[in-house]
C-alpha cells in the first residue's frame, strides 16, 4: 500500500487559513487502513480544523480517491458541473459548491486525481512516503517497492535489494552489513538500524535451496524503464 | 594471461608482492602525494589510490595516480560506482589508460550517507560485479553500448573483500562472481586477526586468483576501539589490545604488530599483502624489514 504520514498540524492549518470555507476528503483505500487517511482521521481532522478556526463546510470519504471517477467521465463537463458530479458521488460532500478549496486526506495520487478533476486548490494533508507493508514487529515499516518497472522479485527471494538495498545493489552484499544490519542505517543521518538486504535474501533463498539465483551474476538495471514521467502507453501491452 | 603492469607481472612470478596505499589529501596539495610516494616507493610494486573513502570529499583518484607514476611508482587505480554511473565510469577509466593507468581494482564504494556530504545523491548505476565485467569488455575491445575499441584501455582487474563480515558465505558468492566477470586480484579489508586469515584462506581455496590481505597499522587503542565500533567485519584479539594500551612507544608497537601480520599473511600462504599505511607511510619500510617476508 501506499505509506502516508499526516502534515503537521500547524502546517495544514497555515494553507488552509486563506481560504474561508473548506472541504474534507478522506479516502478508504491505502490511508485508511494505515490510519493515516481513513473515515476516523478525516473527522478527528474535521474537529481540530475547527477548533483551530478553519470553516469545514462538507467532509467525505471517497471509496478510493485515486479512483474518484475516470477522466472521460467528467471530460466536456464545466467546473460547477463536475463539482456536483463529485458532490452527488460522495456522502456528506453536497456542500462542496460552498467551498473554495478541498483538503484531501489521500496520497499523492489521490490529491492528484481530485485535482485533476476540481478546478478549485486541492490541498495535501499527508506527506506521501513510499509503496511499503504494515508490519507487525518493530517500530518502523519499511518501503518494500519503488516501481523501477523491471521486477527481479523472482531471483530475489521475494525480497527486493533495488528498494530495501540502500545502494540498489543487484549482485550481492556490499562489505557494509553490521550484524547482519545495513551500515547504512547505522550512520548518524538514519533514524533506525534496518537489516541488510542481502542478507535476507541471501538466507532465504538457502532456506528455499536456491543459491544458484544468488550464484548467478545480474545484469546491470535498464533505467530506460525506471526514469522519470513514467507512463503506461494504452493499447502497448494489449 | 599477459602481464600490461608491473603489479601484474610481479604477481603471475614467485616473488611475494606488496602494494601500498596512498591517501590523498583534502586539498589541492601536491606535495602530500609527492611525500607518500616517496615513501613507499623503494618498498612496494604499486600502489592504491583511494576514490573519497566514506564519501569524504578529497582529491580525486586520477591526478594521484598521474602523480605518482610520474615519480615511477605504478599506481593501482580506485574506481567506486558511488559517484559515477555507467557513462563516466567507462569514459574515466579510457581517460584514465590514455594517462598510463595499468591497474584498476573495482569497488562498490561508500554511501554517500556515511561520509561529510549525506545529501548528496548515490548513483550506484552498476555495482562491484558488474563494474568488473563492464572493465573486462572494455579492455577486450567493446564498451557497453557494443561499439568497438579501436585502442582498448589495457588494464588489469581487482577486487575487494570483505574476510570478517558474517555471514561469510554471501561475500564468497560474490567474489566468485567478482572473478566469473574478470577479476585478476583481490585485496582484503584490513585484517588483524589471525583467524579471520585462516578463514580467509580456507573460504577462498576453491578461486585461483591471488588474493593480497590487506594490513593497515593500528595507530593507537582509540583508533582500534573505533573500527571495532564502526568498521564491519573488523576484530581485533584481546591480547593486541593489551599491547597497545600498555605501550610506552606507540609507533613502535603499531610496526611491530604490522611486520607480525605481515609475517603471518606470507606463512598462511598468500601470494602477497596489500598494507595500507593509514598516515604511517613513512614507516612501511621498517613493518616490512621487520615481517622478515623478503
Amino acid at each position: 500500500m501506499i505509506i502516508t504520514r499526516q502534515k503537521p498540524m500547524e502546517e495544514i492549518v497555515e494553507t488552509l487559513s486563506r481560504y474561508s470555507g473548506v472541504a474534507l476528503l478522506g479516502c478508504g483505500g491505502c490511508v485508511a487502513f494505515y490510519q493515516t487517511g481513513g473515515a476516523k482521521q478525516t473527522k478527528e481532522m474535521a474537529a481540530k480544523l475547527r477548533d483551530a478556526g478553519v470553516k469545514v463546510v462538507a467532509l467525505g470519504v471517497a471509496n478510493r480517491q485515486c479512483y474518484l471517477c475516470e477522466e472521460r467521465e467528467v471530460a466536456g463537463l464545466s467546473d460547477a458541473e463536475r463539482i456536483r458530479k463529485v458532490a452527488r458521488e460522495l456522502e456528506g460532500f453536497s456542500e462542496l459548491e460552498n467551498a473554495e478549496a478541498v483538503l484531501s486526506l489521500a496520497c499523492g495520487v489521490g490529491v492528484q486525481n481530485l485535482a485533476n478533476i476540481l478546478e478549485m486548490p486541492v490541498l495535501p494533508a499527508q506527506n506521501t512516503l513510499f509503496m511499503g507493508r504494515r508490519r507487525v514487529e518493530g517500530d518502523f515499516d519499511l518501503e518494500q517497492c519503488v516501481g523501477c518497472g523491471d521486477c527481479i522479485l523472482a531471483f530475489t527471494g521475494g525480497i527486493c535489494p533495488v528498494t530495501r538495498c540502500a545502494k540498489s545493489l543487484m549482485n550481492g552484499p556490499c562489505g557494509g552489513v553490521f550484524n547482519g544490519m545495513c551500515e547504512v542505517s547505522k550512520s548518524r543521518v538514519v533514524e533506525h538500524a534496518v537489516p541488510c538486504a542481502w542478507i535476507e535474501i541471501y538466507n532465504k533463498l538457502k532456506k528455499q535451496g536456491r543459491l544458484q539465483e544468488l550464484r548467478r551474476i545480474r545484469p546491470p538495471k535498464d533505467f530506460t524503464k525506471a526514469a522519470n514521467m513514467r507512463k503506461v502507453a494504452w493499447g502497448v501491452q494489449k | 594471461m599477459k602481464a600490461h603492469s608491473n603489479f601484474m607481472r610481479s604477481l603471475l612470478s614467485s616473488e611475494f608482492t606488496i602494494s601500498g596505499e596512498i591517501d590523498p589529501p583534502r586539498d589541492a596539495n601536491r606535495a602530500a602525494v609527492e611525500e607518500q610516494v616517496r615513501h613507499l616507493k623503494e618498498h612496494v610494486v604499486a600502489a592504491n589510490v583511494t576514490d573519497n573513502p566514506i564519501g569524504d570529499v578529497i582529491m580525486n583518484t586520477l591526478a594521484p595516480c598521474v602523480i605518482m607514476q610520474e615519480l615511477g611508482l605504478e599506481a593501482i587505480y580506485q574506481a567506486t560506482c558511488r559517484d559515477r554511473n555507467r557513462i563516466a565510469l567507462q569514459s574515466d577509466i579510457i581517460g584514465a589508460a590514455a594517462l598510463g593507468i595499468k591497474n584498476v581494482l573495482a569497488l562498490t564504494g561508500d554511501h554517500p550517507k556515511m561520509g561529510n556530504h549525506p545529501q548528496a545523491k548515490p548513483v550506484f548505476d552498476l555495482d562491484s560485479v558488474l563494474l568488473t565485467q563492464v572493465l573486462r569488455r572494455l579492455r577486450e575491445g567493446e564498451n557497453m553500448a557494443g561499439e568497438k575499441l579501436e585502442h582498448p584501455p589495457k588494464i588489469h582487474i581487482g577486487v575487494g573483500l570483505s574476510p570478517g563480515v558474517e555471514p561469510l558465505e554471501p561475500e564468497i558468492i560474490k567474489l566468485e562472481k567478482k572473478i566469473e566477470a574478470g577479476a585478476e586480484f583481490v585485496q582484503t579489508q584490513c585484517i588483524y586477526d589471525e583467524k579471520v586469515l585462516e578463514r580467509l584462506k580456507e573460504a577462498t581455496s576453491h578461486l585461483d586468483v591471488p588474493i593480497l590481505p590487506g594490513i593497515a597499522p593500528l595507530r593507537s587503542v582509540g583508533m582500534a576501539k573505533f573500527m571495532l565500533a564502526n568498521v564491519p567485519g573488523i576484530s581485533i584479539p584481546e591480547e593486541m589490545m593489551k599491547r597497545l594500551e600498555s605501550s610506552s612507544n606507540l609507533t613502535e608497537t603499531a610496526i611491530d604488530i604490522a611486520a607480525e601480520l605481515i609475517s603471518a599473511v606470507k606463512d598462511y600462504g598468500f601470494p602477497g599483502v596489500h598494507i595500507m599505511p593509514v598516515g604511517m607511510d613513512q614507516y612501511v619500510g621498517e613493518m616490512i624489514a621487520r615481517s622478515g617476508v623478503r
